[in-house]
Order: structure tokens, then C-alpha cells, then sequence
């Protein structure tokens, strides 16, 4: 499976404003890596100017130190699964399977043995005859990734694919993708706008804004320790402590805290996630008194409102116990994952 | 390599424009050249016929399209707001009118209106006069009935089509605001239908003001577009026919220009994802009435057409309610007349030529604007839109002009010679809107992501055509195909006026020369007729099956 290198990548529409700016992306062989971000970021553009659908208007792609800029797009080798599948409806699934396959000149045999390989893979090989209307969602999302993994493409593209299911659905399919592209090392690119895709299923992603990364990582990086308010913020619930730094310390209306990474200078904010405050006991060292507000009981957990000395903030509280509103707590932060970042993006 | 694939797409909309700007702009400038001369235009102004003819057309136009409102916003309205029992064959019973043109239904509807036709001795079994409907005094409103019954499909389909798509939420909105019901008609749903009254009405009002055969089987005669036909015949010492098209084009422009000013364009009606009410479900008895109205408006507009079939089976047909006698001889006489057979395999000929080109054309059109979206694609699918608006007799006129006044119109098209091609592309050209609004429709609701789906999956722009594309919209292409090939064979305007040899008539002309001959003529062309309605409703239930309730996109513009 190819490495592919994005390099420079700039494309507008208008001309006027820019999609993507200066673009500049390394997936790994093998590596399934995800790009995240709100509706109009450029994440799909930049996947189809992979797949050549969208001409960039300067920049480079290369698949394995081989330029494939000016190739065009059914000599790319990068398959796509399409956000509405774009199955046609025309063809049966099979026929929907061996179409990219007929295109590589692949016939007889070989053709049938690859195509119900790739129909196994998504263990959908009994439904090689039927016509693609009469397939549920779920069906057809899995054949569509059949018919991209058939042609055994150097990069394989997927655009929001689950966006059309439901939750559980989504769940199942999640585990299902992760498992074919393990299986076959698959290079991939996935883009989607679901944090919890992302973060269950990527090797590494990228959070992108107006066109260019805001920061990339593993998840675990990019959830723990985000490089700005915007990042965090997309990534998950995150509190937003105001205060200003002395001498190595965050000092806030909450009290002095240890910082664990502190990005450049200006006004800086104190970024915690909810579940990373925990309720202490009295005197506990970096304790500090709250009262709660608020309770939002969520089965496996839950979310309380607290505030002290004017500041409120959320606290997410795993196996909940019985507390009161108004009742007066001692909380702490998670030594190590609290940070300061520019209180403006 | 992406440039050339471009370049390529170019020169496809290049050739459409060329096969448009020659067949379509040309002749409509040709005559605008002879025609545009002030003492011409004069001479039409300062002859009071002329005028007549002018004030009579335009008068059948705004009676016509206002009798074919009024019952087209009654019909889509009870279709649209009920449920009821045979509502689908209700939608298709609307069709039925298309069958045939008005042009041969005036053969029917002279054996109801006649002095001595089934009307008038029904007024003398009841004691009345006779009353001459055929005479001057009514000839006016027998012309306008039956180009009414003729055009109301296609103003209702396009009623029909805006209200479905209307949000019903929009109405429900208004209602739980407490509008009465008459109000909520009136400030909300007849203001969300002018995109369907503009589109339904600018074509029914032009094609009505343009209409040759009706009012010429009537003996209507101070029409425009009769009097350029009849003006043919002398056009080289009298040229005034060519100053009358160009007036009639202006005419028809300015009419156009009004209907859409006053009614503007709208298509904020339309909403997705709502929870649409489903008709009103009606009880007992009620149940039965709109059907029962359908049926009765189909009833009407087919009773000239029934008459047609009585007249072609009967014996004897004069002076009697019911026909007397059964017959198949007028069959028999239709196709052993020396004009019949050849004439049906001309306008075979000539019609499945028109289709061929007017979806090879239409399919470029529908590609280059909506798939291809190249910079001038969108004057491009004006262009091909443009016939709606010219009347045919114009463009009919416009080809003859051509073959007397270019040397190689002359040698490529010359009528007299081999009308084939010249029959087929002016067939063409005025159908090719009916494959444009199909295959663009088609086109619209098949996402592109399919193409580039096949394209990322390395298909080349022809295998992409071919495996996908084209199978994707073969049914719109189909339709309007039929619809080409249909109006083609039924065609009035460019067959009377284009085909000018026996041997080279098409059906409309060798009917229209078999009605005029004296004693079984009229029965023979009958029968001939029933043949040309059996074709028409083969095609229509085709393109009916095909394309569902979608066929009233066909007539948009």
C-alpha cells in the first residue's frame, strides 16, 4: 500500500477565497488517517482533488515518490467510498463490484474470484445477484466499500461514509472498516465530521479550519492536550477557566494550578475536560470548594454544573452517586491534563 | 489531458449550437430579412384583412388559454386536493386530448357542430332550429373549444407538477393562522403556482395565437397563420406573407415578454423533507365526484374524436344522432388511396429521422448544461428551448425562405426535390425542447456523484456515457423521444407547408388534401385519422408508463 505526500495543495472556487491553503499532508503506508472538521473546511475538496475530481489549483500529490498530480482520475488507483455511495442503481452488486475491476481489463476468473473476495471481505457475498435499490443502508455502505477494495486501490478515500446511518448501525460499521483496512494494510484517507469516528477508529488525524490544519496527532494526543480552544472545543466537552500565568503557575479564580504544556504567549485561558475533574476529599492537595448547580444524568455517567468564586464549569462524573443540588463539594483536577492555550482562536 | 477532455465537450456543444444556429436561427432570420421592410409592414397594417387576420388570431389566443385556465386550475386542484377511487387513470384520462391534434379533431367536431350533425338534429328532435355553430357567428368559439380541449393537458400537467411540489406545510401554516379557505387559495397557493400558470400559459397562449390547422380545417380563414399559407402560392410577386411572420414572431415574443411579467417566476413553493398531508379522503357518494368530473372533461374533449371513429365505421352519417350502419370500407378506401400508404411511410420516415436527431441534439444540450456546465451551455439550452416560443408555421416559413433564397439550401433542402432531410430536421428542431426538458430532468435527479463514481473507478468519459450515464437516463430519453417522434408524425405547420409533392406528403398533408375531396372524402380521412390517433396513443401510454407522474416536466419551460 502506498505512502502518499500532500504537498502544497491550495484550491478555491471562486478564486476570491481560498478552500485549502498551502496544504501539507504524510499518510504512512498502511496508516488509516482521519481529517476532521465542521462542514466547509475543505475536507471534502481535498479528498477529491486525491481522487482528481476537483483539479487543485497548484500543489503535488505523489503515491510512493510517484507524481500523480496531472493523472487522471480513473488512472489513479485511489478509490473512493462516496458519503450517498453512489452505487448505480442500474447494476446488480456484483456488476457494481466488478465495474472498476472490468475497467483494469481483470475478466473471467480472476474477475469473479476478486470480486467475491472483496464481497466476503464485507461478508456480503450472498447478495451478489440482487439489485442495489432493494439493499439497506448498511448493505450498501458495505458494498460500496466492496467496490473499493476490489481494485486493490493505493489509497483508499472515504467520504463521510456512515453519515447516512443510524448510531448502532454506525457503531457496527466502525468496528467493521477498522477490521478490513487492518486486514488488508490498507492506506487510507477518511474524512468525516463525527469526533467519536475519529477518534475510535484513526491512527492519526488531523483537525482542519478555513482550509489548513489546526493540529494533527494521534487521538489521544489531540483529545488530551489541544493546541487551541477551537481544537478542544471539536474534539469534546472542554471547560474554559479564565486566568493569567505568574512565574510557571495558572492563577484563577479557582485557585493556582499546575500547567502540563503551555502554547505561545498573549492572553492565555486554562482548558480542562469535565471528566478529568474529580471530587476530592476536604483538605486533598490542589483541592478547591464548589457548589453545585446543575445535573444532566446520562445512564453511564453523569454531568454536573458546579461554579465557584463566578466561574462555572462542567464536571462528568463516571458510576454517578447521589448528590444534592446547591451542595457544597471539594474537586481537583487530573494531575497532567491541565493546559493553558491563546484565549482566542 | 483534463484540458483536452474539456476542449472535447466544447466541440460537441459547438456542433449543437451550429445544427441550431442553421435549422433554428437562420430561417427565423431569414425571413426577419425580407420580412423587416417597413412598406411591407405598412402594407400589412393598412390591409384591413390583415388586421382582421392579426385581431383574430390574438383573440383565439386569449379566449383559448383563458377557457383552458379555468378548467385546468379546477382539475389540478380537485386532483391535488382529494383522494379518490381511479385517481391515477384520472391523471392519465388528462392525456387522452393529446392524442390527436386539434387539426384532426375538427374532422370530428364538424360532425357534431354541422348543419346537419349530431347536435343540430338532436335541436330539431326537440323542437329547435337549427343552428348553423359552423357559420361565421360561431366559427370564432368553435375553433377556440377545440383548441381549448386540445391544450388543457398541458396547462394542467404543469399545475399539477407546481402543486405537488408546493410544501404543504405552507397552506397548513396559513390555515392554523385562521385563513378561511377561499383566502388561503387566493394569498397563498394561486401565488405559489405562477412558475406552473407562467410555464402552462405562455405555451398554450402562443401555441393557440400560432395555430394553423384547426382553424384552417374550419374554414376560419382570416387567421395569420392561415393567410401565410395561403399567401405561399404567390410569394414571389407578393412578399407580405413574410412581413406577417415576422409580425407574428413579434407578436408571440411580446406575448411571452407580458405573460411573464405579469406573472414573474417563482419557484419558492418548493420543500423537501416535510411531512406532506395526504389528500382529502372523501365519503359515500362524494367519492364518486371528481372522477365523475375527470371523466366528464375527458368526455368533452374526446366527443370530436369519438364522432371521428363513429364516422369513419359508419355507413351513413348525416342527418342522424347515432350512426347508421357499420362499415369498413373507409378503412380500406384509406389505405387503398393513392395518397394514404406512402404518406404513412413519409411521415414514418420523415418522424423517426426528427427523433434520431432531436435527442442526439438534445442529449448534447442536456449534458453540456447540466453535467459538463460549460461556460455557454446555458445559451445553448435557451437556444434549443427556443422553439416553444417561435411558432412552427415561422420556422416552417423560414426553411422555404431558406431553399428560395440559398444556393446550397436550394441543393440541400429544396422541397419540391426530396423533402426528407428538410422534414426531419424541421420536425426536429421544434421537438428538440421536449428532449432537452426530459433528458435535463433526468439528468438533474440522477446525481453526479454516479459518473464520478464510475470515473474514480477508472472509467474513461465514453465507458462512463455509455455503461452509465445514458442507461441512467435512458427512460427520460425515451420519452422524449416518443414525444418527438409522436408530435412529429401529427405534425401541421412545416407538412403543409414544406411538403409540396403528392409523393412526398406526410400524414397531416394527405389528410388535410383527403378531407377536401367531396362525397367519402371526409370518412375516408376519418379513418385515416383513427389510424393516426391509434399511434399517438401508443406512444403517449409508453412514455405515460415510463415516466409516471414526472411527464408534466416535459412541457415546462
Amino acid at each position: 500500500m502506498a505512502k502518499v505526500v500532500i504537498s502544497n495543495i491550495s484550491k478555491s472556487y471562486d478564486g476570491k477565497t481560498r478552500v485549502l491553503k498551502d496544504f501539507n499532508l504524510e499518510i504512512a503506508s498502511g496508516e488509516m488517517f482521519f481529517l476532521l472538521g465542521p462542514s466547509g473546511c475543505g475536507k471534502s475538496t481535498l479528498l477529491r482533488i486525491l481522487a482528481g475530481l476537483v483539479e487543485q489549483d497548484s500543489g503535488s500529490i505523489s503515491f510512493d515518490d510517484v507524481d500523480i498530480t496531472d493523472l487522471l482520475p480513473e488512472k489513479r488507483r485511489a478509490a473512493m467510498v462516496f458519503q450517498n455511495y453512489a452505487l448505480w442503481p442500474h447494476l446488480d452488486v456484483f456488476e457494481n463490484v466488478a465495474f472498476g475491476l472490468r475497467n483494469a481489463n481483470v475478466k473471467g476468473a480472476e474477475l469473479k474470484e476478486k470480486v467475491m473476495e472483496a464481497l466476503e471481505l464485507v461478508r456480503l457475498a450472498d447478495l451478489a445477484k440482487r439489485k442495489v435499490p432493494s439493499l439497506s443502508g448498511g448493505q450498501q455502505q458495505r458494498i460500496a466499500l466492496a467496490r473499493a477494495l476490489a481494485v486493490e486501490p493505493s489509497l483508499l478515500l472515504l467520504d463521510e461514509p456512515l453519515s447516512n446511518l443510524d448510531a448502532r448501525l454506525r457503531d457496527a460499521m466502525r468496528n467493521e472498516i477498522s477490521r478490513i483496512c487492518a486486514k488488508r494494510n490498507q492506506t487510507a484517507l477518511y474524512v468525516t465530521h463525527d469526533r467519536q469516528e475519529a477518534l475510535s477508529m484513526a491512527d492519526r488525524l488531523a483537525v482542519l479550519k478555513d482550509g489548513s490544519i489546526r493540529q494533527m496527532g494521534t487521538p489521544e494526543e489531540l483529545y488530551d492536550f489541544p493546541a487551541d480552544r477551537f481544537c478542544a472545543e471539536f474534539l469534546g466537552d472542554v471547560n474554559i477557566i479564565p486566568g493569567r500565568e505568574e512565574n510557571g503557575v495558572f492563577v484563577s479564580p479557582l485557585g493556582n494550578f499546575k500547567y502540563t504544556c503551555k502554547y505561545p504567549e498573549g492572553k492565555l485561558c486554562g482548558l480542562i475536560r469535565p471528566e478529568r475533574i474529580r471530587f476530592a476529599a476536604d483538605g486533598d492537595e490542589g483541592a478547591f470548594k464548589a457548589r453545585l448547580t446543575g445535573r444532566t444524568f446520562l445512564g453511564e455517567s453523569c454531568d454536573w454544573k458546579a461554579e465557584a468564586n463566578g466561574v462555572e464549569f462542567c464536571i462528568r462524573e463516571s458510576a454517578p452517586r447521589s448528590r444534592k443540588l446547591n451542595e457544597e463539594v471539594s474537586l481537583k483536577f487530573d494531575e497532567g491534563y491541565f493546559q493553558l492555550v491563546p484565549e482566542r482562536d | 489531458m483534463m484540458k483536452l477532455r474539456r476542449a472535447g465537450e466544447y466541440f460537441i456543444l459547438l456542433l449543437t449550437a451550429v445544427f441550431l444556429g442553421v435549422f433554428l436561427l437562420l430561417p427565423i432570420f431569414t425571413v426577419i430579412g425580407v420580412g423587416c421592410d417597413w412598406g411591407l409592414i405598412c402594407e400589412v397594417f393598412r390591409n384591413p384583412i390583415y388586421v382582421q387576420g392579426l385581431v383574430n388570431s390574438f383573440k383565439i389566443a386569449v379566449v383559448t388559454t383563458f377557457i383552458v385556465f379555468v378548467m385546468s386550475l379546477v382539475l389540478a386542484l380537485i386532483y391535488d386536493r382529494f383522494e379518490f377511487p381511479g385517481k391515477q387513470w384520472c391523471g392519465l384520462l388528462m392525456l387522452v386530448p393529446m392524442i390527436l391534434p386539434p387539426f384532426v379533431g375538427a374532422l370530428g367536431f364538424q360532425q357534431i357542430l354541422g348543419h346537419y350533425g349530431i347536435l343540430n338534429t338532436l335541436l330539431v328532435k326537440l323542437g329547435c332550429s337549427r343552428i348553423d355553430f359552423l357559420g361565421t357567428e360561431y366559427k370564432f368559439w368553435s375553433v377556440c373549444a377545440i383548441e381549448a380541449l386540445h391544450l388543457y393537458p398541458i396547462f394542467y400537467l404543469n399545475l399539477v407538477t407546481a402543486l405537488g411540489n408546493m410544501d404543504p406545510a405552507l397552506d397548513e401554516a396559513a390555515a392554523n393562522l385562521g385563513a378561511s379557505k377561499w383566502k388561503r387559495f387566493v394569498t397563498i397557493k394561486l401565488p405559489l403556482l405562477r412558475s406552473g400558470i407562467l410555464a402552462g400559459g405562455s405555451i398554450v397562449l402562443v401555441w393557440s395565437f400560432t395555430e394553423l390547422g384547426t382553424p384552417l380545417m374550419f374554414g376560419y380563414t382570416r387567421t395569420t397563420a392561415v393567410q401565410i399559407l395561403n399567401g405561399l402560392t404567390e410569394l414571389e410577386s407578393n412578399p407580405v406573407p413574410y412581413a406577417l411572420v415576422l409580425i407574428m414572431l413579434v407578436f408571440s415574443a411580446c406575448l411571452y415578454a407580458v405573460s411573464k411579467l405579469v406573472l414573474g417566476r417563482n419557484s419558492a413553493a418548493s420543500g423537501k423533507g416535510t411531512m406532506g398531508s395526504r389528500g382529502v379522503e372523501l365519503a359515500g357518494v362524494k367519492r364518486f365526484l371528481p372522477p365523475a368530473v375527470f371523466m366528464l372533461v375527458t368526455f368533452c374533449a374526446a366527443l370530436p374524436h369519438i364522432a371521428l371513429i363513429f364516422s369513419a365505421f359508419s355507413k351513413r352519417y348525416y342527418g342522424t344522432v347515432l350512426p347508421e350502419g357499420f362499415t369498413l370500407e373507409y378503412f380500406e378506401e384509406a389505405l387503398s388511396n393513392s395518397l394514404v400508404l406512402p404518406s404513412i411511410v413519409n411521415s414514418l420516415r420523415y418522424s423517426l429521422l426528427a427523433m434520431v436527431l432531436a435527442v442526439i441534439c438534445g442529449v448534447a444540450v442536456s449534458l453540456a448544461s447540466v453535467r459538463w456546465k460549460l461556460r455557454f451551455s446555458g445559451a445553448a439550452d435557451l437556444l434549443a428551448m427556443l422553439p416553444l416560443a417561435v411558432p412552427g408555421v415561422v420556422v416552417a416559413f423560414g426553411f422555404l425562405s431558406m431553399s428560395v433564397r440559398y444556393d446550397w439550401a436550394a441543393k440541400c433542402f429544396n422541397p419540391v426535390e426530396n423533402p426528407l432531410w428538410l422534414l426531419a430536421i424541421a420536425y426536429a428542431v421544434r421537438r428538440i425542447p421536449y428532449v432537452v426538458r426530459s433528458v435535463s430532468s433526468g439528468l438533474e435527479q440522477t446525481p453526479e456523484e454516479l459518473e464520478n463514481a464510475a470515473r474514480n473507478f477508472g472509467a474513461g468519459p465514453l465507458r462512463i456515457l455509455t455503461k452509465i450515464t445514458l442507461p441512467l437516463i435512458a427512460a427520460n430519453m425515451l420519452v422524449g423521444g416518443l414525444f418527438a417522434f409522436s408530435f412529429s408524425m401529427l405534425e401541421v405547420s412545416d407538412s403543409l407547408i414544406l411538403a409540396q409533392k403528392a409523393q412526398f406528403y406526410p400524414i397531416t398533408r394527405a389528410l388535410y388534401d383527403l378531407a377536401q375531396i367531396l362525397g367519402a372524402g371526409s370518412s375516408i380521412a376519418c379513418a385515416f385519422g383513427v389510424w393516426a390517433m391509434l399511434f399517438l396513443a401508443a406512444t403517449l401510454a409508453a412514455a405515460g408508463v415510463l415516466l409516471g407522474k414526472k411527464i408534466g416536466a416535459i412541457f415546462k419551460f
